[in-house]
């Protein structure tokens, strides 16, 4: 036997305990969540990994083997989210699931997809089931061609006059994603784009955009980013009276943290798009708030719903699948339906998209509120996903 | 963009300028007096922000609020120094960094153990929650108010230093802390009595920016930034430095927001770098 062999062999034998543990004989799976504990998106990840770790707590265990689940800390970072699953997986790690970021997602998405793992997260950008789709990677929330179509739509239905838009856009893949997804929908219903204000991810003062928005005399103000920023910019615009005579869109709204940090009257009024709902009585909703609110004493946010989401979704995938097997699992996943969060919920095979309703709300007065936590109404409850041949995904 | 825009805009900027000065006139005091580099500042910050909310919370009174979170962070300041901090003064500048990032980091994250990360929000008073028409514009009236404060306690400062026998102390202890304690002053006394004072006034555009911006726990790190750029854009140690600073900077962000949103907040740094190249002292510094 030539030595290179023997030596090759040897290696493999010690390595194999290893990876078999990893991949789950000896009764464990090791699972790995990315989020982000600290940077500008740190309060988003802090709570997605909770929702994460109650899930899987709940479950447990899935195909037989029991969840053993690691946080991996990339501190707001795609460069620092890529190193640690690097090191995640040369440890043997294959499940993955998680994302505080589009940015975050789509390198981690690549790194998993290279190294023959599964990734289910939480991106909004539409290029992570589109053009950076990749058969390792599944997404959960509606992206911003959903949150954009199922909240525009029904609003302009809604508000037929409201022709003249402003927009105010953090500038990144996912405020970007946005953008350009509102500007096809106006031009489709014939309404005109004003103008748009960027902004930079580290900014916290809106006044200067907010002057600039109200010169240039809309009908509406959508704002298009996501987590504190998005908080910042409705209280400014609030502040600045913009709630007179000009309507206020959120898009992509994670619901009831965000109505809390902004309490009744800054919502009263405006118009959010969400990806869940906590006041949605579905059976997989059902689940979700009785676990949360045994943790928490309170009802269950967006984040904690989705961080709840893609654990559950690897779970279901597991438990088809009858094994840990990367392959098999990812089979198992394309077209399964479960019921979720936001209810029953299909994982869309050509892209891995799971299809899901999103909600239009508007905000309610102060007195109208039954409880501390009913901030708005649900107006709208769409699927709105594109067909898969229009996503310019190409599963490799 | 129109004329009347731009005009708003430098007005805006100017509002901005003073919550800045606010935010940054404690930090060049201490580091004019007493050479100190304190990354804390933040903390004192977000300490009385947070103060602020809890106690607009419970008594439903922002007046309240602005009495209780800058003395909060008084306390904080004063409490820190004697404990911890006057051990660093003779230690180079990068072990003062690392000590106060330090005490910024752990009053981050005992925030976020007391409160959890998420943002939360602080009323603006029933009676300053309208908006006040500057001609075609409006602005909103809790943040002239906070301008008027701001430009109060600039001018009560100013007087503090020009016309007291504590300020005259802080000037000269700025120019010579060793001709101060040879004539019989005791140094360490002032030190302590500089530290109130910066986290006092920290504190106070703390528990003013609350109801602007809501209170969430990384925001004293974020104030951190601003507050460094307007001190080494005033000039270090210098009290008009640090309002022409803070004025300059917020009329650059809010005028480049509208010329260059995207790079409005680039540009308060490039700004920092361009008074840099024609004065690299600061505006008003010594060199």
């Amino acid at each position: 036997m030539r030595r290179r062999t023997l030596l090759g062999a040897g290696a493999g034998l010690v390595a194999a305990p290893a990876v078999l543990r990893a991949q789950g004989t000896g009764g464990r799976l090791e699972v790995a969540g990315v989020y982000s504990l600290s940077g500008t998106f740190a309060n988003v990840g802090d709570l997605l990994n909770k929702g994460t770790q109650m899930a899987f707590e709940h479950y447990g265990s899935a195909t037989g083997l029991r969840i053993n689940y690691t946080l991996l800390d990339d501190q707001g970072d795609p460069g620092r989210a890529v190193r640690r699953v690097q090191e995640a997986m040369g440890q043997g790690i294959r499940h993955i699931v998680g994302c505080t970021n589009s940015a975050i997602a789509l390198a981690v998405a690549k790194e998993v997809h290279a190294r023959g793992g599964i990734y289910i997260h939480m991106a909004g950008a539409d290029e992570a089931t589109g053009s950076d789709c990749n058969r390792a990677s599944f997404r959960w929330p509606g992206a911003s061609f959903t949150a954009i179509n199922a909240t525009l739509r029904p609003f302009i239905e809604r508000n037929p006059n409201t022709k003249r838009w402003y927009t105010i856009t953090g500038q990144y893949v996912f405020g970007e994603s946005l953008l350009t997804n509102l500007k096809s929908v106006l031009q489709e219903a014939g309404h005109r784009h004003l103008g748009n204000s960027y902004h930079s991810l580290s900014e916290r003062e809106y006044s200067g955009y907010i002057t600039a928005a109200i010169a240039a005399q809309p009908d509406v103000l959508a704002i298009c980013n996501f987590g504190n920023q998005t908080v910042d910019v409705l209280r400014q615009a609030v502040s600045f009276g913009m709630k007179r005579n000009v309507k206020i869109v959120v898009p992509w709204s994670t619901g009831l943290d965000q109505f809390q940090a902004w309490g009744a009257d800054i919502c009263e009024g405006v118009y959010f798009g969400v990806n869940y709902w906590h006041g949605v009585d579905s059976p997989g909703n059902r689940v979700v708030s009785q676990v949360v609110r045994q943790k928490t004493n309170g009802p269950t946010n967006y984040l904690q719903a989705c961080g709840w989401a893609v654990a559950q979704m690897l779970v279901e995938g597991l438990n088809k699948a009858g094994t840990a097997e990367i392959p098999a699992v990812i089979r198992a996943l394309e077209g399964l339906s479960y019921e979720g969060p936001t209810g029953t919920e299909t994982i869309r095979a050509e892209d891995h998209q799971v299809i899901k309703d999103y909600y239009l709300m508007l905000g309610k007065a102060r007195s109208a509120m039954r409880d501390p936590a009913d901030f708005a109404d649900v107006l709208a409850a769409t699927k709105a996903f594109q067909p898969p041949e229009r996503t310019g995904c190409r599963m490799a | 963009m129109s004329g009347q825009v731009l005009v708003f805009q430098v007005l805006n900027g100017l509002g901005i300028g003073m919550i800045y000065f606010l935010l940054s006139v404690g930090l060049t005091m201490i580091f004019g007096l007493m050479r100190f580099v304190n990354f804390a500042h933040g903390a004192l910050y977000l300490v009385a922000a947070y103060v602020a909310y809890v106690v607009s919370l419970l008594t439903g009174s922002m007046l309240w609020a602005l009495l209780v979170g800058p003395l909060a962070s008084a306390l904080l300041a004063v409490a820190a120094e004697r404990l911890l901090l006057r051990r660093t003064y003779s230690m180079p500048h990068e072990a003062q960094i690392l000590v106060t990032f330090a005490v910024a980091l752990i009053v981050q994250e005992v925030v976020i153990l007391l409160f959890d990360p998420l943002a939360k929000n602080v009323p603006v008073p029933d009676f300053l929650s309208g908006i006040v028409f500057l001609g075609p514009f409006v602005y909103p009236a809790y943040r002239l108010a906070v301008v008027a404060v701001s430009a109060a306690v600039a001018l009560l400062l100013w007087l503090a230093l020009e016309r007291t026998r504590f300020g005259a102390i802080l000037r000269a202890g700025s120019e010579s802390t060793e001709m101060v304690s040879l004539l019989g002053i005791n140094v360490h006394r002032v030190f302590l009595g500089a530290f109130a004072l910066g986290g006092a006034l920290a504190g106070l555009a703390g528990a003013l920016a609350a109801p602007l911006r809501g209170v969430e726990p990384f925001m004293g790190l974020e104030a951190l930034g601003i507050a460094f750029v307007v001190v080494v854009v005033g000039g270090i140690g210098s009290f008009t430095g640090a309002l022409l600073g803070g004025l300059l900077i917020g009329v650059v962000q809010s005028v480049m927001s509208s010329f260059w949103p995207e790079g409005a907040r680039l540009m308060i740094y490039g700004a920092m770098a361009l008074v840099l190249l024609a004065r690299p002292a600061g505006l008003m510094g010594r060199a």
